[in-house]
């Protein structure tokens, strides 16, 4: 679903993404954690080409992200993303932010468009707040809505930038038990997050980068409980005693 | 003062001819700016250097020279490389011209005031670059780009006053053609001040409201 081959960034001299290989197959739930800086956020945004990388091969739903003639709008319609800061459009209430792409992208009817925006936000929790704008909204169900938005495409990927880490603690178990019911569906899902227990649960893999190196990927329980470099184990240290 | 009622009387039909000639022009190009000041400030914040380099030197030149000195350059030299005006089409195309420099700046700096990730979310949705712009960012720049528009147009009408200097009749140039003519010169600039202020302050209220309306608004988000 997902193939990096040898993918390489540079922001100037900086060099966030170093030889990066990984191979995501469909209906897979990747858990991408590592310090601040080293180069998650990029590497997931190389997906859905926020960032374009200048050296090595990607492959996105069969599509080639290295060449640059591809179709951009098709490649992001089918790839939800949500984002840390949820970014919902203020000037829209919630449905609207949820069936904006459904219509102007897919171009599926208004009528089948509400009623399609209503079922994702049910489906997250949030059918009675369909009329409300993101400012009426706690924080948790801002980003409960952009996850709704994401899934209104019926995406075939799901990407999530640290979805929990704006987030007040009380509100970080009802955005997590949405992506969790999200997994348990099939649904391909990378997600950078440091929320172990959630890791545990549903990730299929760990991959733990560090200056922009992907250093080590297993399963969750085996990454956590044994990691097998230095600074694999000093990073799961320190989250612990967060 | 029965005096200067009549003299009022005499002289009003002139300067309300004058002041339709002001409204016309100021109409005119105030349509076309916001045109192409709409226009030149979206693609100011295109990706591509030389378009907004380009854009950006053109902004500089017009707000950085006397706007009479771009009404000659128009009137008398344009026709030396060929593009002989009559004065109204002149004053227009001056107007226009300078006050698309201005709207561009309030466009784009509205633009630009909107997060980057409003940008990414709408991008990252598939919608493309223009939908991006016209569903997403616009709706939320206009909020901070209409009180200064409205405040540009107000600033346009009272420059429209200068395009007197190649004989478009609007009203300034009423008013000096009537000063040379009777003795009460004070009250006809007065007059003429008088005629500015009625169509300018109904803008100047509806500028002072918007802004009203966004700090309002930014104090509920
Ligand atoms: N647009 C950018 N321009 C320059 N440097 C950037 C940009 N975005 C991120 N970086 C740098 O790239 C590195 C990796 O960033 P990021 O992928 O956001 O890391 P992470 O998500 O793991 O915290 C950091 O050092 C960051 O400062
Ligand atoms: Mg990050």
């Amino acid at each position: 679903m997902i193939v990096f081959k040898n993918v390489h960034k540079w922001f100037g001299k900086l060099h966030v993404l170093n030889d990066i290989n990984l191979h995501v197959r469909s209906g897979e739930v990747v858990v991408i954690c590592g310090p601040s800086g080293s180069g998650k956020s990029t590497l997931i945004r190389c997906i859905n080409r926020l960032e374009k990388f200048q050296q090595g091969e990607l492959y996105v739903d069969g599509q080639a992200l290295h060449d640059h003639s591809i179709n951009l709008t098709k490649l992001r319609a089918d790839i939800g993303f949500v984002f840390q800061q949820f970014h919902l459009y203020p000037h829209m209430t919630a449905l609207q932010n949820v069936t904006l792409a459904p219509v102007n992208v897919r171009k599926i009817d208004k009528k089948e468009a509400v009623a399609l925006g209503r079922e994702k936000l049910a489906r997250v929790g949030l059918a009675d707040k369909a009329e409300a704008y993101p400012a009426q909204l706690s924080g948790g169900q801002q980003q409960r809505v952009a996850i709704a938005r994401g899934l209104a495409m019926n995406p075939k990927i799901m990407l999530f930038d640290e979805p929990t880490s704006a987030l007040d603690p009380e509100m970080i178990g009802e955005v997590l038990d949405v992506m969790v019911q999200l997994a348990g569906e099939g649904m391909t899902m990378c997600v950078v997050t440091h929320e172990m227990g959630f890791a545990r649960q549903v990730a299929h893999r760990v991959i733990f980068m560090d200056a922009g190196q992907l250093v080590e990927k297993g399963a969750p329980d085996e990454f956590f409980d044994h990691p097998k470099t230095d600074r694999a184990a000093q990073f799961i240290s320190k989250i612990l005693t967060h | 003062m029965a005096f200067y009622a009549s003299r009022i009387i005499q002289i009003l039909p002139y300067f309300l001819k004058g002041l339709l000639m002001t409204i016309e022009v100021s109409g005119i190009s105030l349509i076309l700016s916001t045109v192409l000041g709409f226009v030149l400030g979206i693609l100011r914040t295109a990706d591509s250097k030389l378009i907004t380099r380009s854009i950006g030197v053109y902004v500089d030149v017009m707000r950085g020279t006397p706007f009479v000195v771009q009404v000659f350059i128009v009137f008398f030299i344009l026709p030396s490389w060929g593009l002989q005006l009559e004065p109204l089409p002149a004053a227009i195309l001056a107007l226009t011209a300078m006050t698309a420099a201005f709207i561009c700046e309030v466009v784009s700096g509205g633009i630009k005031a909107v997060p980057k990730g409003q940008w990414e979310a709408a991008a990252a949705s598939g919608l493309t670059r223009m939908q991006q712009l016209r569903l997403v960012i616009l709706p939320q720049s206009m909020q901070t780009i209409l009180p200064p528009l409205v405040g540009q147009y107000v600033l346009m009408i009272k420059d429209s006053s200068v395009v007197s200097v190649i004989g478009v009749t609007e009203l300034t140039r009423v008013g000096w053609q009537t000063v040379v003519r009777i003795p009460e010169g004070l009250m006809v600039f007065t007059l003429v001040g008088i005629l500015y202020f009625v169509i300018c302050y109904p803008l100047i209220r509806l500028s002072n409201y918007l802004e009203h309306r966004l700090s309002l608004q930014t104090v509920k988000l």
